[in-house]
């Protein structure tokens, strides 16, 4: 379980990934991976979710406001979930919020679904070093600023997209 | 954010804990940093570290502070949520807060175990913190619901781990639903003889305790049994339970025995490994709980299933096997009529679905059924058709006695109608008798089969042509309450060329039919029969028996796209009979007679549209033939001119009658047609199933019942069961004897019947696939009327609090390593049919044998055949090195053979099982050290002759050794049950990378599952022995005891709810909600949640346009401070 990446070099850029993960089958795995101590990068930060169902696409374009350079969405495959069928909706939101991030000349890839059981902490470990590599390779995520925003935060066309967002997502 | 907007707990004071876990947080992460970092967070007012927060000075801390700093808000970074959450939040409840008011960071399983760099560990751990602490602001006090709990369990899997369960739970006054897939509960255990390292006989401490489980009050058996669905929730669990019918009622079933005598069918007993055959109506063995019998009943057999009448034939095949001709004939009279005929001219689409095809050849069902029935001939068998149970009054007429009228007429007597058919012939039979040949159907048994029917009361008018003299089909209609028209097709087609008008032209029909009806044909020098199926087969052969020297068949195609039979072709060529292929007639030349023909060649093109290759002509290919007759064979029509006296019944351009493909019924209300005279040419069987369709057909319409609804499975149907062809020895079919050639110059039959030796033999090759084969038999000797073929499935449904799941194993199958050689040599066995052969109850009574019956001299025994395997299981299956010990002590004791065990390592950690291992070590067991590399029959000294060597390399002594053995046992992994995935769905838990049922924690919650209400038992959680699998039985019955005696469950206070204020009413969330958990409040406008209902998985908020649809716990606002607390502090 060697690590790839000698996280401790300088110079590097670190991106900040967040990572949305079910709370039964995701979460559960992320707990599975550091119980077996598989070493991974450490860029993502996770926050638990009962359902990947729960994922609001807002959380995802917040996330990028906030200075996320990229996003991972996890639930249980399909026909496992908890919920009967939360994660299916989970995917048809996360089609088309990759829709819209390609509209907005951001990388699709910077958003991320993975179904991931309870056991496959393997998997939270190959997911998680596949994609801070993929979006080291992109660099960070520059947002640009809107001229006349009121506290000048890295706000662009994602009020628009929250706004188109809160319109119509089910 | 302004102390106004937090909606309790007044202005926000935070305490942060980070925890060391001893050095596990620790040696990652610099706590101190960490520590003054919380420091610095907004409305953060303590922060402290300790060894270990979940100890109780560490809760002592928060407390502490709880008091004396007045914090209202905890954050503890320490383990997962999932570990400790509870353990705090009772912590900060303890100390007079809202629990709710907590949060923690994971800061061990995301952070410090998981990160390599202590730097980037740190700051990880800082970022989580940060959330935890923007979140935790928005907390608000939440309020834990209580359900009551059902007090009644359920225990799923009757093994030694379900019994136990099941007992000590039953022991303490609960009711307990014990589920079992099998007819028996016992499991694994109740096949072992001896158990390790006690040696003390299993069925000695298992049956015990199995007739306890019957003998309890307080326990419902259901047995052969499947959980269908469970709804519900912690405590309160809706499950429907399949109860499997057993066609036996156990209330009434004595356990005498008798049925097994006399049923028929041997198959593969499964609970001896299939070492020996028990019968379909059975017992898995004699100590069986409950100790009643169950009938196999698998569902339609493919033979039977593809009979377009749906002919019993796997019944009489197996009634032929055990030589009980007059039962088989019994059988076969239920759906047919006429035994002798399809017995000889059927096309018999039921071999052609006969799963021993896959082994070699399929049976000869066509071959079996003639024997029966010709029997009964020999034997003057005084048989009877079923007569009706009640005469009805319903009069229906038939036109045509074929095979399509004589079936219908069948039929209808069957369910008491009065039938009465109209044959235009001097004979009945239709086709069978002036369309068949005698050298293939002789007239005899066609007569006397039709007699039979006439027996029942089925009035044959004979000479009496429909559409002449009055006899109208109108008239019919008429005087009847029904009719069925089954007039065959009787008219040979033209060829449409000159000449055809000569005489000595005949149509095939024309000419069978007046050599059926004993006219005298007489027939020139040379015969020219044109076209390839099995009519022109018939008219050539007769034609040479009716003393013609030179008999053609010409065919426009070539041998392989002949229609007709291919047993048939081969004996008319045989015979002398000339094939010209590639060969079409032009004109046909002649004054009065014909006294030659011009013919085509041709060449085959691209298929038409019956997908056979189109023959196409040569230009100038053309010659001539003389010839004295020709015989038109090219297709036959029916003569629809009767049809028109007032009657508007539909006809098609082809010259057909219309009727509905399921129904049968024409274009006039009554009136009903099938057979060839509808569908053009086809077969005996096909005709004879469109007659039982119109007898259905009719009787509906008799009684006004619905004329299309459930009638999928009438006419051929693929069968749905499926059989293991794997283990049986090749066996070809019994060729049917045929008369000399030299004999066949008259009409006498051509193939003869089987001899009853025969029969058997090729009777019982059959594979028995549906296992019971409905011949009822065992019906006639249960006195005490137990058995019931008309069971059905029922589904129960049954509340209870807990789950104990317990469903165990299966060995792993040792075919999956080929050079072991087991199912390629016969003297390899698998450990678990060495547990029935040791076992004195078992298929050899106790003794060790060779399948010659030998006793071994030498035995082999290799370990872990499955298990600690990269290419198969990389696990241990932890029992295998105890059993193999526990054999070769019994293999040993048993044979005074040499014995020797081939290992990785030797794994004995338990009481006793080292001991017992030294003590295998002194009785002189050979133990060889290294992973077998293969079984071979190869041999190379002559030591080795007649024997299975082992080859493995002795990593002791550093050499490759070969062992010369008699039997090989191959020491099974275990391996989770191929449908764990399907179960574990099922009950929504989860299971590990190797399919075994995953607990909460492995240590600290090993019988739980992350389901609440549901825990684990035995070997489905991963492989285990016997004590384990009980110590585990007991820790989950007092898991869910516990959970059950406390009386109700208190439930996460994670549900979904809707602001009232800003709710559009657009009702997004009520169709996304999967538990039907919001409704509409139509006064109000609004959706609305029951609370009782959600279960907190928050899909609705997620989609709330409005944002009025929030989650306790984790709302919007809740989970974006989160977020932008993790993101700030990378």
């Amino acid at each position: 379980m060697s690590d790839m990446y000698d996280s401790g070099t300088n110079g590097r850029f670190e991106p900040r990934i967040v990572a949305f993960f079910c709370n039964w089958c995701t979460y559960t795995a992320a707990d599975l991976a550091g119980t077996s101590r598989m070493m991974y990068e450490h860029n993502a930060r996770v926050v638990r979710l009962m359902c990947s169902g729960r994922l609001d696409p807002q959380f995802v374009l917040h996330a990028f406001r906030e200075g996320a350079d990229a996003v991972l969405i996890g639930g249980c495959h399909p026909g496992d979930c908890h919920y009967q069928s939360g994660n299916y909706k989970a995917l048809r939101r996360f089609r088309l919020l990759q829709r819209l991030l390609e509209q907005m000349g951001i990388e699709k890839e910077r958003l991320r679904l993975e179904w991931i059981s309870a056991s496959e902490g393997d998997k939270v470990r190959q997911v998680m070093n596949e994609m801070t590599e993929q979006v080291r390779q992109f660099g960070p995520l520059r947002l640009r600023p809107m001229p006349n925003a009121p506290h000048s935060e890295p706000v662009a066309d994602l009020e628009l997209a929250v706004a188109a967002v809160e319109q119509g997502m089910s | 954010m302004p102390a106004s907007e937090f909606k309790s707990n007044g202005v926000p004071k935070i305490g942060v804990y980070v925890c060391h876990c001893g050095i596990n947080i620790s040696a990652k992460v610099n706590i101190d940093e960490v520590v003054t970092f919380a420091k610095t967070l907004p409305n953060v007012v303590v922060a402290r570290e300790y060894k270990f927060m979940c100890s109780d000075p560490g809760q002592q801390l928060i407390q502490k502070d709880i008091k004396e700093h007045e914090i209202n808000r905890v954050v503890v970074a320490s383990c997962s949520p999932l570990m400790h959450e509870p353990t705090f939040r009772r912590t900060t409840a303890e100390a007079g807060q809202n629990p709710f008011f907590f949060q923690m960071a994971n800061i061990r399983e995301h952070v410090s175990w998981v990160t390599a760099d202590g730097t980037k560990a740190t700051e990880k751990a800082k970022a989580l913190i940060a959330g935890a602490v923007r979140r935790v602001v928005l907390h608000e006090a939440l309020e834990q619901k209580r359900v009551s709990v059902k007090s009644d369990v359920m225990v799923v899997g009757g093994g030694i781990s379900g019994i136990h369960a099941a007992l000590t739970m039953a022991n303490s006054g609960k009711t307990v639903y014990l589920v079992e897939r099998e007819p028996t509960i016992g499991g694994h255990m109740a096949k072992f003889d001896k158990t390790f390292p006690t040696l003390d006989c299993s069925a000695c401490i298992l049956t015990p305790k199995m007739t306890d489980v019957r003998s309890h009050p307080n326990i419902k058996m259901m047995t052969y049994s499947e959980v269908q669905s469970v709804n519900g929730f912690v405590g309160n669990f809706d499950v429907e339970v399949r109860r499997k019918a057993s066609y036996v009622d156990n209330s009434l079933c004595n356990g005498c025995g008798e049925c097994t005598k006399i049923c028929p069918v041997n198959v593969r007993s499964e609970f001896d490994e299939g070492m020996s055959m028990r019968k379909a109506i059975y017992r898995a063995f004699p100590q069986a709980v409950p100790n009643a019998f169950t009938i196999s009943r698998k569902g339609t057999p493919p033979c039977q299933s593809m009979c377009n009448i749906h002919q019993n034939a796997q019944g009489y095949v197996t009634l032929v096997a055990r030589g009980k001709y007059p039962e088989a004939m019994e059988v076969i009279l239920r759906e047919n009529p006429l035994p002798s005929v399809c017995g000889r001219v059927c096309t018999h689409p039921c071999t052609v679905a006969c799963t021993r095809a896959k082994i070699d050849e399929p049976i000869n069902v066509p071959g079996l059924k003639r024997f029966v029935a010709d029997w009964a001939v020999e034997k003057r068998l005084d048989y009877h058709l079923p007569r009706p149970k009640t005469e009805r009054q319903e009069r229906v007429a038939i036109v045509g006695a074929g095979p399509a009228g004589l079936m219908c007429a069948y039929e209808l007597r069957k369910m008491g109608y009065q039938a009465e058919i109209f044959e235009a012939q001097p004979v009945a039979g239709g086709m069978l008798a002036v369309g068949i040949p005698d050298f293939r159907l002789p007239k005899g048994t066609l007569v006397g089969e039709i007699r039979k029917l006439e027996e029942i009361g089925v009035k044959i008018n004979l000479n009496s042509p429909v559409g002449q003299d009055g006899l109208t089909l109108k008239r019919l209609h008429e005087m009847y309450h029904a009719v069925f028209i089954g007039v065959g097709a009787h008219v040979e087609r033209k060829m449409k060329i000159p000449g055809e008008n000569l005489g000595s032209v005949w149509g095939g029909v024309e000419f069978l039919r007046r050599v059926n009806l004993g006219e005298r044909v007489r027939l020139g020098r040379r015969v020219l029969v044109i076209g390839g199926g099995n009519s022109a087969i018939d008219a050539a052969r007769t034609a040479l028996r009716l003393g013609a020297p030179e008999v053609h068949i010409i065919y426009r195609r070539t041998r392989a796209e002949m229609p007709a039979d291919p047993d048939e072709i081969r004996e008319a060529e045989k015979e002398g009979i000339q094939f010209d292929f590639l060969t079409a007639p032009k004109a046909i030349h002649g004054d009065r007679w014909v006294t030659s023909a011009e013919f085509l060649k041709m060449k085959l093109g691209a298929p038409d549209e019956s997908w056979r290759p189109r023959p196409v002509p040569i230009p100038g290919s053309e010659f001539v033939m003389p010839c004295d007759d020709m015989i038109v064979t090219i297709g036959q029509e029916s003569d629809l001119r009767f049809l028109g006296n007032g009657m508007s019944l539909e006809s098609t351009k082809w010259g057909t009658i219309v009727a509905d493909p399921l129904t049968l019924e024409t274009s006039v209300k009554g009136i009903f047609a099938g057979g060839d005279c509808v569908n053009g040419p086809e077969i005996v069987v096909t005709a004879m199933a469109a007659g039982k369709k119109a007898a259905i057909s009719i009787h509906r319409y008799l009684n006004n019942l619905n004329m299309f609804v459930g009638r999928e499975q009438e006419g051929a149907f693929e069968s749905n069961i499926v059989t293991d062809t794997e283990g049986y020895l090749v066996k070809k079919r019994v060729p049917l004897p045929a008369i000399a050639l030299d004999r066949r110059q008259g009409f006498e039959e051509v193939h003869l019947g089987y001899s009853e030796e025969m029969a058997k033999e090729e009777a019982s090759r059959c594979l028995a696939c549906a296992e019971c084969c409905d011949c009822e038999l065992c019906q006639t000797v249960c006195e005490p009327k137990a058995i019931d073929y008309t069971m059905k499935d029922s589904v129960e449904k049954v509340q209870v609090g807990a789950i104990v799941l317990a469903t165990g194993f299966k060995a792993f199958d040792a075919e999956r390593i080929p050079r072991y050689g087991y199912l390629k040599y016969p003297n390899v066995f698998t450990s678990l049919e060495i547990e029935r052969m040791v076992n004195a109850s078992g298929p050899t009574g106790g003794q060790v044998s060779l399948r010659s019956g030998e006793k071994p001299k030498s035995v082999g025994i290799i370990h872990c055949v499955g298990s600690r395997d990269e290419t198969t299981n990389k696990y241990c299956s932890r029992v295998c090195c105890m059993y193999s010990l526990k054999l070769a002590h019994l293999i040993k004791e048993r044979t005074g053979g040499n014995v020797y065990n081939f290992y990785i390592d030797m794994r004995t950690p338990g009481k006793g099982y080292e001991e017992f291992y030294d003590r295998l070590l002194e009785e002189g067991v050979h133990m060889i050290r290294g992973r077998v590399a293969e079984v071979t029959d190869w041999v190379m000294t002559p030591e080795e002759e007649g024997k299975l060597v082992i080859r493995a390399e002795d990593t002791l002594i550093g050499v490759v050794r070969r062992i010369p053995v008699d039997m090989v046992v191959l020491s099974v992994g275990l391996e989770p049950r191929p449908d764990a995935d399907d179960v574990r769905r099922l009950f929504n838990i989860s299971c590990s990378q190797e399919g075994w049922f995953l607990e909460r924690h492995p240590k600290l919650a090993p019988v739980s599952t992350f389901t609440d209400g549901i825990f684990l038992a035995g070997a489905c959680q991963g492989p285990k022995d016997i004590p384990d699998c009980v110590a585990q039985a007991g820790a989950a019955a007092a898991e869910a005891m516990a959970l059950i005696d406390r009386g109700y469950v208190q439930l996460e206070p994670n549900t979904a709810f809707i602001n009232e204020d800003v709710c559009s009413g657009c009702k997004t969330c009520i169709v996304l909600c999967p538990y039907k958990a919001i409704a509409f409040n139509l006064k109000e406008g609004i959706s609305q949640v029951n609370e009782a209902l959600c279960k907190g998985c928050g899909t609705c908020v997620a989609a709330c346009p409005s944002g009025a649809a929030q989650q306790h716990l984790f709302t919007d606002e809740q989970i974006y401070e989160e977020v932008e607390g993790v993101l700030s502090y990378v």
